[in-house]
């Protein structure tokens, strides 16, 4: 099987052909496009008249105070998110794992808004979260207290995203979790509890460190996801208010379609693009550590 | 496995069904005759009802066998709207022979090329309004024709205004209208009655209404965006009269005269006694809430210079300049502005007529809530700025107008103005 | 006693939890199941969780909005699209997989590297480039340009890859005594071998492509061609706008996923940092 010759090459690539064309047009190609474009003035309406104009673009956006809001909205994002979600999975995989009745209703409770898409999730909570006739703020005065401006504050919104979307994702992740609490074997806690070991430190020096291998993969994948934020802020606050919810994707397809601007657009994917990959980097590399 | 490759082939076969399909359509709009028109709503309004009547009636009748057919492309709230749509179909050179575009965009749709002079096709030309010619003509050409007028009024609940104790008589007119301090008053008092927020603005949109319903307060006041030679925000934007404009604004929601997150349909429901608001809204509530009695006053009026202003522009038809059928695209440009296919527009949509001969016939034919925006229009309607880099003008006032709802965080309204002033200058460069 | 009283509190704890799980679930069938007006009346209190009180009109709510729009359309589309996208999926990422897995070829090392480089380009920036390249396919506005760009996908290729090469070589050896060529051995062989692999990518792929929102949005401009989540904001922005119609276009577009999850639930899970990490 591992002889190399030239036809074994040939039937190597006719079987990735399919993936490799399909992959390159989607996302090879553009990648190279938006770097080329980038460095020039290209604007939608006169593409005969895109000239080269250097580091222009870069240095435009980082004065931009949109963009850099953007970037300071997805970093509160990124940051809320990770200990938000991952923490209330392994809240509710700890709460299930263990044999008791009606465990299999509680499991698909906590489940079931993972079956919901972004979009009918952001208009479901849109609508739960209308200021002033929303089910939320219905109940909330029903029981005394003051009607939130969830959406519309710009103090609030961006962590109502991030409740709604950890309210979407948590389950998901804690059915993973699970999964990592039942392969460890019970004999580990038998003999731990041989040595008197009660359950907190049982938790503390046994389960957790077991389950880092599961934190941290659940972690980079929340991160990677969380940076492409888009369809939240789009359908629930277009962006508002006060810019409070306007993340660079969201912004990165504000100025290229709606403002025509693509090589300033391109700029900002590149540098966002750039920054992704590095923030991805360092997480596995420090994951890779740890191990 | 037999079970599983019989599937994955009838999957692949419909894929590549679905692929022919689409290029079956193309090939049939190929055709020369026919005209590939884009409208930016979807299929489901009544305006689009109307619209594809006409065109029906056009297919019909049309001597030289020209056919036209509409693709609907809803311009929605959030995100991938009509313009968008647009945006992206000029990268690509995929536009079709006619498209609707809204009044503001004809300076950067005309600039770049990307549709073309239509006069030459227009039979009625002489008898469409002076702002309807006004806003389709860029460079003394025209290059779009609006199929009718729009403007906004303060709608108000008859009965609530009643019931708080004001004398309806006494009310404001397009003849003689009101200053901001008057409207303020009863704003105030009506807020005082009824507990809510007296005026329903849309400011929880955050669209083209924004920059369409709130420029007048800041042209009545004497300020406006940009400067006469449209280079420059800064010191236009950021002048003395701007922010006086802005303050008013900024007050009505401070003083919790209005608010930016109104109830759904809060007018409509007798919850909110006034409502800034356009001609559609009189067809709503003729279609869906026929009990509530209600007038439209005029726009009120900045006090230091007493002058009415009110919005005015609309959506318009205009030809690609890629098409390739531009015979038939003007012959069907021509047929949609019509005055007899005017007049259907207004009265079944009831927007504003948009040409002069038949705004008499359609005056008698519709309400006196009707006439009074028809009157404004005519004696004061004001057109958006036209400019090329229009979209992020519009979007930056936009942003404005949101940002001062928040009179906690931008009480410096100077400091605000100057540095929006800012952005729409780096727009402009 | 103690223990019954900490077991009443676990109880208590874990219903809490699943109310704050379910209640948006349940207020959206609810009210998609009851007159505008009771949508509204009821608000706040335990009615907003219950379908009107009269049986007759459970359905009347969804009879308006089938009237309205046509929703069968967009249903078929979604449907169409996502069984393209999961049948291609699995085909092409499988065979990318099988190479990768089985085959010692020039340029493997490189490729492979590339790849999983492009696995951390955040696809949704390249919209607009993207954009571009599928207008010069010529397939703007039609069917398969919602369809392509979904379908090879590196992680994918990477979980077949990893299926494959726990596929022992001397069962592969043996059958190329025999003289039958690679196809062969790949689709009688090896396909059939790899049954939850297919499984789990066929699910995945069926998800991703039946929540996708962005990029139909923005290839498609007829709308008798958008899919579901686009038909959503759709309806969701088409005036006059009735929050029981949209709950039940939300409740309809959510079905066939609870039917997916429930039919192919253990193929779910292993499908971390694929689709359906909730936030994408």
């Amino acid at each position: 099987m591992k002889s190399i010759n030239a036809k074994h090459n040939i039937v190597a690539y006719s079987f990735l052909l399919p993936a490799l064309v399909l992959l390159g047009l989607f996302l090879l190609i553009p990648a190279i496009m938006a770097i080329y474009y980038s460095f020039t003035d290209y604007y939608l309406l006169t593409p005969q008249d895109r000239t080269f104009v250097g580091f222009e673009n870069f240095i435009e956006i980082f004065s931009d105070p949109t963009f850099l809001r953007s970037l300071q909205n997805i970093a509160i994002f990124v940051l809320c998110v990770i200990p938000v979600q991952v923490g209330a999975a392994l809240g509710l995989a700890l709460l299930i794992n263990k044999q008791r009745r009606g465990n299999m209703f509680f499991k698909v409770a906590y489940f079931a808004p993972v079956v919901l898409s972004l979009v009918v999730i952001s208009v479901l909570w849109l609508y739960l979260l209308n200021p002033s006739e929303g089910l939320i703020n219905e109940v909330l005065m029903q029981i005394g207290f003051d009607p939130q401006p969830f959406l519309t504050s710009p103090d609030q919104a961006i962590y109502t995203i991030v409740f709604v979307s950890a309210w979407q994702g948590a389950g998901y992740q804690m059915l993973i979790f699970l999964a990592g609490l039942q392969n460890i074997p019970s004999d580990v806690y038998e003999a731990s509890k041989i040595d008197g070991a009660n359950k907190w430190q049982n938790f503390i020096h046994i389960t957790l460190p077991l389950l880092k291998p599961t934190t941290i993969l659940i972690m980079i994948t929340t991160l990677i996801a969380s940076f492409k934020l888009i369809i939240q802020p789009m359908v629930m606050t277009q962006g508002g208010p006060m810019n409070s919810t306007m993340t660079p994707v969201y912004y990165i397809y504000q100025s290229g379609f709606s403002d025509r601007l693509i090589g300033y657009a391109s700029a900002m994917t590149v540098v966002f693009g750039l920054l992704i990959g590095l923030v991805t980097l360092i997480q596995s590399k420090v994951s890779k550590e740890d191990e | 496995m037999k079970k599983f490759s019989v599937l994955l082939i009838c999957a692949v076969i419909a894929m590549v069904m679905t692929a022919c399909n689409g290029e079956s359509e193309n090939a049939s709009s190929e055709s020369k005759n026919e005209v590939s028109v884009w409208f930016h709503t979807s299929k489901e309004t009544a305006e689009a009802k109307a619209m594809q009547d006409i065109v029906d009636q056009f297919n019909e009748e049309n001597e030289n066998g020209y056919t036209a057919k509409m693709e609907f492309i809803p311009r929605s709230g959030s995100g991938g709207g009509y313009e968008d749509k647009i945006n992206a179909a000029l990268t690509t050179d995929s536009l079709p022979d006619v498209l609707t575009l809204d009044g503001p965009n004809t300076a950067a749709y005309a600039k770049s090329g990307i549709i073309a002079p239509v006069g030459d096709y227009i039979s009625n030309k002489d008898d469409l309004l002076p702002s309807i010619i006004e806003q389709g003509t860029y460079n003394d050409k025209l290059y779009a024709v609006g199929y009718s007028e729009s403007s906004v009024g303060i709608f108000y609940n008859k009965q609530m205004l009643k019931d708080a104790g004001v004398d309806l008589s006494t009310l404001p007119t397009v003849e003689d209208p009101w200053t901001w301090k008057e409207f303020k008053e009863l704003a105030a008092t009506l807020t005082e009655e009824y507990d809510v927020p007296a005026v329903e603005m849309g400011l929880d949109t955050k669209s083209e209404w924004l920059m369409y319903a709130f420029t007048p307060f800041l042209w009545s006041q004497g300020g406006n965006i940009v400067n006469d030679e449209k280079t420059k925000a800064t010191g236009t934007f950021n002048s003395d009269k701007s922010v006086q404009a802005m303050n008013f604004v900024q007050d009505l929601v401070a003083e919790g005269y209005t608010t930016k997150t109104p109830v759904e349909k809060g007018f409509q429901t007798g919850k909110y006694p006034l409502k800034l608001t356009g001609s559609w809204t009189i067809a709503e509530m003729a279609n869906s809430y026929p009990d509530v009695e209600y007038g439209v006053m005029p726009y009120p009026t900045s006090p230091d210079t007493n002058e009415l202003v009110s919005p005015s522009g609309a959506w318009q038809y205009a030809m690609a300049a890629s098409t390739e059928k531009k015979e038939a695209a003007g012959a069907f440009i021509d047929f949609m502005t019509k005055p007899e296919n005017l007049k259907k527009i207004s009265l079944e949509n009831s927007v504003l007529p948009a040409s002069k001969s038949i705004i008499d016939e359609v005056k008698q034919e519709v309400s006196p809530q009707m006439q009074v925006l028809i009157e404004q229009n005519a004696k004061s309607g004001h057109a958006r700025p036209v400019l090329p880099e229009y979209p992020q003008v519009s979007r930056v006032f936009q942003q404005t107008i949101l940002d001062l709802t928040y009179p906690d965080k931008n009480d410096d309204i100077q400091k605000l103005l100057d540095q929006k002033a800012k952005e729409i200058d780096k727009a402009l460069e | 006693m103690d223990k019954r009283l900490k077991k009443i509190i676990e109880y208590v704890l874990l219903i809490l939890l699943a109310c704050i799980f379910i209640f948006p679930l349940i207020w959206m069938i609810a009210s998609s199941m009851k007159p505008e007006s009771e949508v509204y009346s009821d608000m706040g209190g335990i009615q907003s969780m219950i379908p009107s009180l009269n049986p007759s009109d459970w359905f009347t709510t969804y009879q308006e909005l089938f009237d309205r729009f046509n929703v069968l359309k967009y249903v078929f589309n979604s449907i169409t699209y996502s069984i393209a996208v999961t049948a291609g999926s699995i085909l092409i990422n499988a065979m990318a997989g099988y190479a990768f897995a089985k085959f010692d070829f020039k340029g493997k090392k490189v490729l492979f590297g590339v790849l999983i480089a492009l696995l951390i380009v955040p696809v949704e920036t390249l919209i607009i480039t993207q954009f571009t390249v599928a207008h010069d396919l010529g397939i703007l506005n039609t069917r398969l340009a919602v369809i392509l760009p979904m379908i090879a996908n590196m992680f994918f290729i990477y979980l077949f890859r990893n299926f494959f090469m726990a596929v022992p070589d001397e069962i592969i050896e043996s059958v190329k005594l025999d003289g039958a060529n690679y196809w062969t051995i790949f689709w009688r062989i090896v396909l059939p071998m790899s049954k939850p692999a297919i499984a789990t990518v066929g699910t995945l792929s069926f998800i991703a492509s039946w929540n996708d929102y962005l990029w139909p949005l923005m290839v498609l401009t007829d709308s008798s061609k958008y899919p579901l989540q686009v038909a959503i904001t759709n309806i969701n922005s088409t005036p006059p706008v009735y929050t029981n119609q949209v709950m039940a276009i939300l409740t309809i577009s959510t079905i066939p996923l609870v039917i997916v999850y429930i039919i192919a639930q253990r193929y779910i899970l292993q499908g971390l940092g694929g689709s359906g990490t909730g936030i994408k």
